[in-house]
């Protein structure tokens, strides 16, 4: 019922503003010119109205006959629920070309009243009332009757003016809607990396075939961090230099340096570490041939967990570029394993780690210990099987 | 015996559901059918008020295209026209539904009074 309240509330203002619309050839306002801007024009042609009866169908006539259509209307409205829209604007040929103060493209003008026009059309699709509200706003807009301002009467001036704050949130809602479409169809875009050197790292992303996307800078970041703790802050500078630095995947590789005697020496390999392979080797002595498949096990579960926990994993696997490659140790591990296990299981789980550390928070920190060339191995040996075993049991 | 009947009450019960759903969609269809015919029965009266001097135009996609006055009443009234068979189909369509509807509440019944049947004589057997 306050529906219908408001509704006849808009209609009668409506016929107000038609009255009082003729009564001067033409009136200076203020034209909302996209969100943001208003731009000084005239109002012209003021007795002609193009109406909109329903189901899409329009048709231009005087004032007085628009008022004819409102009373009709505002009769028949008992009869339904979707209120059909009075939307109505002077001729918009006459208006553009009465735009003094500047120089404005007419079609890209005309265009303008276009999208504005038919923005509302969609709202008004939406819900009645929002719809009337609207494109009556529109009307103003393109300079016609107003339903929704309560100034009625001769002062026409406020009312336009305070129209075009209730369009712009329209034009604005479209045009976030119409961004996000674009963001949608980026990523259905081809496979592509984009490398930010700017300072939010985060905006980088990697669209891969399903329409996963990988934030790399952000996975890059966590690796570094965990770097960052192995190595006492070594490579703190270094590695966001080198973070901003990446064009190519020798530039990670150059990251994955170890710094041994005061020197950083290039890994061949990055999912091997060298300061493993001489803890390991201490860790033999002790350890069985049995420990060992066991912490290759532990190794395949690891990936495993990688796999489930971190989606980005799975992203990874469909990328096809070489930098996505370095990244994908889980799927790498499962060859590794079958070479690794004779000499070093370890290494392979230790990406792993530092690229899903909420899985297993206890042993990530033990092996950014080992890692770290700065810590005497044979001290780590001990501990470190207790908390990989102690792991394990936890996983159990 | 009662796993049985409890069984073919699911089922049926299902086919019931199934049934309420195409029902409420047949409705919806024919509610926006109805909000369409007295729109289009507004635009045609609206229509009948003006005279020829006014230029009518019909919104297609983003374009405003002229059209006859005389064309637009004539177009107006096929659609009413469609608008009301469809109506008189769905009309047919939900009766059809609700008879099955019914039929289908019958068996239902019948089916659970058999199920307690069924579970009173196991309670009774132990």
């Amino acid at each position: 019922d306050s529906h219908r309240k408001k509704v006849s509330g808009d209609y009668e203002a409506l016929d107000d503003r038609l009255k009082t619309l003729p009564d001067q050839l033409s009136y200076d306002i203020m034209v909302p010119f996209g969100p943001l801007a208003f731009m000084p024009g005239k109002l012209v042609h003021t007795n002609e109205v193009t109406v909109l009866l329903g189901d899409n169908w329009f048709t231009k006539c005087s004032a007085k006959q628009a008022q004819k259509i409102v009373d009709h209307r505002m009769k028949c409205e008992s009869l339904f629920d979707l209120t059909s829209v009075v939307c109505s604007f002077a001729s918009l040929t006459s208006t553009i070309l009465l735009f003094p103060k500047k120089d404005v493209n007419i079609s890209c003008l005309f265009q303008n009243f276009i999208l504005f026009f038919f923005s509302l059309f969609r709202l008004s699709d939406n819900g009645d009332m929002n719809g009337e509200d609207t494109s009556s706003s529109s009307s103003e807009e393109e300079k016609e009757a107003d339903a929704t301002t309560p100034v009625n009467g001769l002062s026409l001036k406020p009312g336009w003016s305070s129209l075009p704050s209730s369009t712009a949130p329209l034009r604005q809602d479209r045009k976030e809607e119409e961004d996000f479409e674009e963001e949608e169809e980026e990523a259905n875009c081809l496979p592509t990396i984009y490398f930010s050197h700017t300072v939010e790292p985060k905006k980088v992303r990697i669209n891969t075939g399903k329409n996963t996307t990988l934030k790399f800078s952000e996975r890059k970041e966590q690796k570094e961090h965990s770097k960052r703790k192995k190595k006492n802050g070594h490579n703190n500078g270094h590695a966001h230099h080198e973070l901003h630095k990446i064009t190519t995947p020798a530039d990670i590789y150059r990251l994955f340096v170890d710094v041994k005697n005061g020197e950083p020496i290039p890994r061949k390999s990055i999912l091997k570490s060298r300061s493993r392979e001489n803890s390991v080797c201490s860790d033999t002595s002790e350890s069985s041939a049995a420990d060992f498949e066991e912490r290759r096990m532990m190794g395949r579960s690891f990936s495993h967990d990688e796999a489930t926990h971190s989606d980005t994993s799975d992203g990874i696997t469909e990328e096809d570029s070489p930098t996505a490659v370095l990244l994908q140790p889980p799927s790498r591990f499962e060859a590794f394993s079958g070479t690794v296990i004779e000499k070093d299981p370890m290494p392979s789980a230790v990406p792993h780690l530092t690229i899903s550390p909420p899985a297993l928070p206890t042993i990530l920190e033990r092996k950014q210990e080992e890692v770290a060339p700065d810590v005497a191995p044979p001290q780590q040996a001990p501990k470190r099987v207790s908390k990989f075993k102690a792991a394990r049991l936890q996983q159990k | 015996m009662a796993e049985a009947i409890q069984k073919k009450l699911k089922a049926e019960v299902e086919k019931y559901a199934q049934m309420q759903k195409e029902v409420s969609k047949s409705m919806s269809a024919r509610q926006k059918l109805e909000t369409q015919l007295t729109e289009n029965n507004i635009v045609k009266e609206e229509l009948d008020l003006l005279d020829s001097s006014n230029t009518v135009y019909k919104l297609i996609g983003p374009v405003l295209v002229k059209q006859d006055l005389d064309e637009a009443k004539a177009t107006v009234a096929k659609r009413l026209e469609y608008i009301n068979g469809e109506i008189q189909r769905y009309e047919t369509l939900l009766k059809d539904m609700e008879k099955k509807s019914e039929q289908h509440r019958e068996v239902l019944s019948s089916l659970q009074q058999e199920f307690q049947k069924a579970q009173g004589l196991a309670v009774g057997k132990v």
